[in-house]
């Protein structure tokens, strides 16, 4: 075998540029890799900031706005706040962060980092430096802890606002998952403001397992909620709990209305966001319903 | 806790593996469900050495101490496993120096002015002066080489002494010294479940005589497995034993000393050597292909140097002092922690990368002979149970099977390779027509006492070695191996891997079952 072959071999086998993946016999009794730590302070400097505001105006905002429809609703609610907040979301698609920091404010984007899985987005370097450039991304462990917000917190003592997915993962089926308490507990222990955020269509628009919207620019509805406060004595489950019926509130009042979704929130009968109980099939069938587009029929279609 | 050993079934996740092929080696895919048997991570190595060594010495099984045993007129005699072992040689201080010196310093202690280390190389080569500084230590070297540090000499007839027969009718015929000492400290190491108990004195100090008894055809034969020493698994065990007890009952007392080792086994920077490929680090992935090419562009005798002078870098995992049988059940156990894998089943195909080096061919030339008996003399039967390849199955292996010998350390392997296998390979009538007439012959038996050589009859022993899977396998084949070497050693040459898969199907079928022996480190394959 010559040695760009044997090279190649190598690179294919231990998938180099992607993330490492023992057989799967080997998973339970492989340790992950001690991987080294990808920096990622230089982004939030003002130039990397210079750079990721380029990049969303220039790159990734056209890029969600022409190929799927976006609509952003209630973003006057961030008027009556001051950073540093926390943005939480569901999380269905790729697509979720961008299209928060392209349909935040610049004076709000230009503060705001993101939350980022470390073993999935901080796995190989060229995936680090994306995820910090172009979302001002920091590594967090799934597994929680101390150690896991210890990053959040220093950003947010300096200041920065939070883009968090309660979730931990997207969701295989579109519907919303349990939400983990570290991101509650980290809204607890610093005291910040929770804006929710429902992000309806994203998962039919890019669902999991895709690297690129589907064709037909399907339509995605960004709804920006009421900031949540943290109470005085509240135990981060509550807040927690909190945190999920706002963002069911704002699915609601995206498939009804505002009036009518505060009826049922008044009525404790805001529908629940897990899904319909039944078989995995019916749950990823329902939740690939397609999203309603926005105002009249186009007349030529 | 160490991980224990563990079969992986080849996914479209894994790797290619790592395969040895002499002194060369390369990463090699396998098809999909391919089983690979992977060997325990290294046990926890004893950090305090001589601290262990010493405890063991004062706190023997079913023994008094070695200090209590020990007295200033008596005849002690240092025993110590010869140049074969541990494979590759150990970095410095080997753990025989370290024993031997502990040992040493009791004797010393005690003002025993009687003391003679002798290496048991039973009808192995001698060992020269600077392969006996390394295994013992220049201190000891220095105060005993040459005339109280010696190799034994089977054919020394006026130092040998004729114990009687066992139960077999088998002579037990020893080293004098060894029969007339007071006590005999045997410093060993078992590397493998092989190795050590009533095999060390009785076999290490043994003449041809002595050794004829359990080194024939018929004995190799009925020794399934060699590394299952149980009762009804091993004849050449048993006869060892029986040797063991004749020896006991003449009066020659016995403390032995054993050790076993982790498994360490390449150093730095092959170190990826020891690890499952798909823990390769990004380093590991980059030194493998330096390696890979440097291998490549190396001439011969550069990449013979280069891996001639590897040395391992194990650690202590276990001492055991006393009564030969007793340490040495406790060594087996420990052994079994750091080798045994449990594997679920036999397999139509076989297939193991053999690496540069065996037990004899240490600072040598592993020559076609050597390859069998590495092959299907020591991994064919590196199991428990059953062999890790069905009845009539196929084995696989990669190595280029140069036609090469060693002038010096294997003369009569020339001869037997050309004279005895261009005529015949089966084990019985080799045994029959030949034995006799190379292991009397003066001029080996001269150069073995007085040169370097490998005792005469050295190369028939290599070829029982394989007796059992010789008459077991279907069909034995060689990835990359010298078409004339194999096909006078019976076996047949395939280019490739996918080409071996090919030609395997002719005796297992279309799509047998392959199961891949990752081997070193050392394994044994508990087959259920």
């Amino acid at each position: 075998m010559s040695w760009s072959h044997e090279v190649r071999d190598v690179a294919r086998g231990w998938r180099w540029g992607h993330r490492p993946l023992p057989p799967s016999d080997a998973a339970s009794s492989t340790e992950p890799a001690r991987r080294w730590e990808f920096p990622t302070d230089w982004a939030r400097t003002e130039t990397g900031r210079l750079a990721r505001d380029a990049l969303l105006s220039g790159v990734m905002g056209p890029i969600v706005f022409t190929q799927t429809s976006p609509e952003v609703m209630g973003l006057e609610t961030l008027d009556s706040l001051r950073p540093p907040v926390m943005f939480i979301s569901n999380h269905s698609s790729h697509l979720d962060a961008t299209l928060i920091l392209t349909t935040l404010p610049p004076k709000w984007r230009n503060r705001t980092a993101t939350a980022a899985a470390k073993d999935y987005f901080f796995d190989v370097w060229w995936r680090s430096a994306f995820t910090a450039l172009v979302y001002g991304g920091f590594p967090i462990e799934r597994g929680g802890g101390e150690k896991a917000t210890a990053k959040a917190k220093e950003l947010t003592r300096e200041g920065w606002n939070l883009i968090v997915f309660p979730e931990g993962t997207r969701s295989p089926d579109g519907w919303m998952q349990r939400f983990r308490h570290g991101s509650a507990k980290l809204a607890l222990d610093m005291a910040m403001p929770v804006v929710p955020i429902a992000i309806v269509g994203a998962s039919v628009a890019m669902p999991k397992g895709r690297n690129w919207p589907a064709p037909g620019r399907p339509p995605i509805r960004v709804r920006y909620g009421e900031a949540l406060l943290p109470r005085e004595g509240e135990s981060h489950q509550e807040l927690s709990l909190r945190m999920q019926q706002a963002i069911a509130e704002l699915f609601d009042e995206d498939r009804s209305s505002w009036w009518e979704a505060r009826r049922r929130s008044a009525a404790g009968s805001t529908p629940r966001m897990h899904g319909p109980a039944g078989p995995r099939w019916l749950r990823t069938w329902e939740g690939s319903r397609p999203v309603r587009r926005s105002g009249r029929p186009p007349t030529w279609k | 806790m160490t991980r224990p050993g563990f079969v992986l079934e080849v996914d479209e996740r894994t790797p290619p593996l790592f395969v040895h092929s002499g002194e060369r080696f390369k990463l090699q895919r396998f098809p999909m469900g391919t089983r690979v048997i992977y060997p325990p991570d290294p046990l926890p190595p004893i950090r305090d050495v001589r601290g262990a060594i010493r405890h063991a010495l004062a706190n023997p099984i079913d023994s008094e101490p070695l200090e209590a045993l020990l007295r200033p007129d008596m005849k002690l005699t240092i025993g110590v496993d010869d140049i074969s072992l541990p494979l590759p040689p150990m970095q410095s201080p080997d753990i025989r120096q370290l024993v031997i010196e502990e040992v040493v310093e009791l004797a010393a202690g005690k003002g025993v002015e009687d003391l003679k280390i002798i290496i048991a190389n039973s009808l192995h080569r001698r060992m020269n002066s600077d392969e006996i500084k390394h295994a013992v230590g220049e201190r000891v070297h220095r105060s005993f080489f040459p005339k109280d540090l010696t190799n034994h000499d089977a054919e020394d007839r006026d130092n040998l002494s004729y114990l009687g027969q066992t139960d077999e009718r088998e002579d037990v015929e020893i080293n004098k010294r060894v029969a007339e000492s007071d006590l005999v400290v045997y410093v060993n190491i078992n590397l493998v479940a092989m190795d050590g108990g009533d095999k060390s004195v009785p076999v290490g100090f043994a003449s041809y005589r002595s050794v004829k008894p359990h080194h024939n055809v018929d004995t190799m034969m009925h020794s399934k497995s060699y590394m299952d020493p149980r009762p009804g698994r091993s004849a050449i065990h048993e006869s060892c034993a029986r040797m063991g007890d004749v020896i006991r009952n003449a009066g020659v007392k016995i403390f032995q000393i054993e050790t076993t080792l982790t498994n360490d086994v390449f150093p730095d920077p092959f170190g990826f050597m020891n690890k499952r490929e798909w823990e390769w680090s990004v380093k590991d992935q980059a030194t493998y292909l330096a390696a890979k090419k440097a291998n490549e562009m190396s001439p011969d005798q550069i990449r013979h140097q280069v891996f001639l002078r590897m040395k391992s870098p194990y650690n202590l995992s276990g001492v055991n002092a006393g009564e030969t049988r007793a340490v040495h059940e406790s060594t087996l156990g420990r052994l079994h922690r750091q080798q045994l894998v449990e594997v679920d089943g036999q397999t139509d195909v076989m297939v193991i990368g053999l690496p540069y080096l065996g037990p004899y061919n240490v600072n040598s030339i592993m020559n076609p002979i050597l390859v069998h008996c590495l092959g299907l003399g020591y991994m064919f039967n590196m199991y428990r149970n059953k062999p890790v390849v069905r009845p009539g199955g196929v084995m696989i292996m990669h190595h280029p099977v140069p036609w090469q010998f060693h002038q010096v350390h294997h003369p009569s392997y020339v001869d037997f390779f050309e004279e005895v296998l261009s005529e015949t390979t089966d084990p019985s009538t080799i045994e029959s027509k030949y034995e006799e007439r190379y292991a009397t012959d003066p001029w080996y038996i001269n150069l073995y006492r007085k040169s370097y050589a490998y005792h005469g009859v050295h190369p028939f022993y290599m070829w029982y070695w394989g007796a059992h899977a010789l008459d077991y396998l279907g069909d034995v084949i060689v990835v990359g191996g010298n078409r004339r070497s194999c096909e006078r050693l019976g076996y047949r040459s395939a280019t490739t891997f996918s080409d071996a898969l090919e030609m395997a199907q002719d005796t297992v079928g279309r799509s047998p079952s392959i199961t891949y022996f990752h081997y070193p480190p050392h394994t044994i394959a508990d087959v259920r």
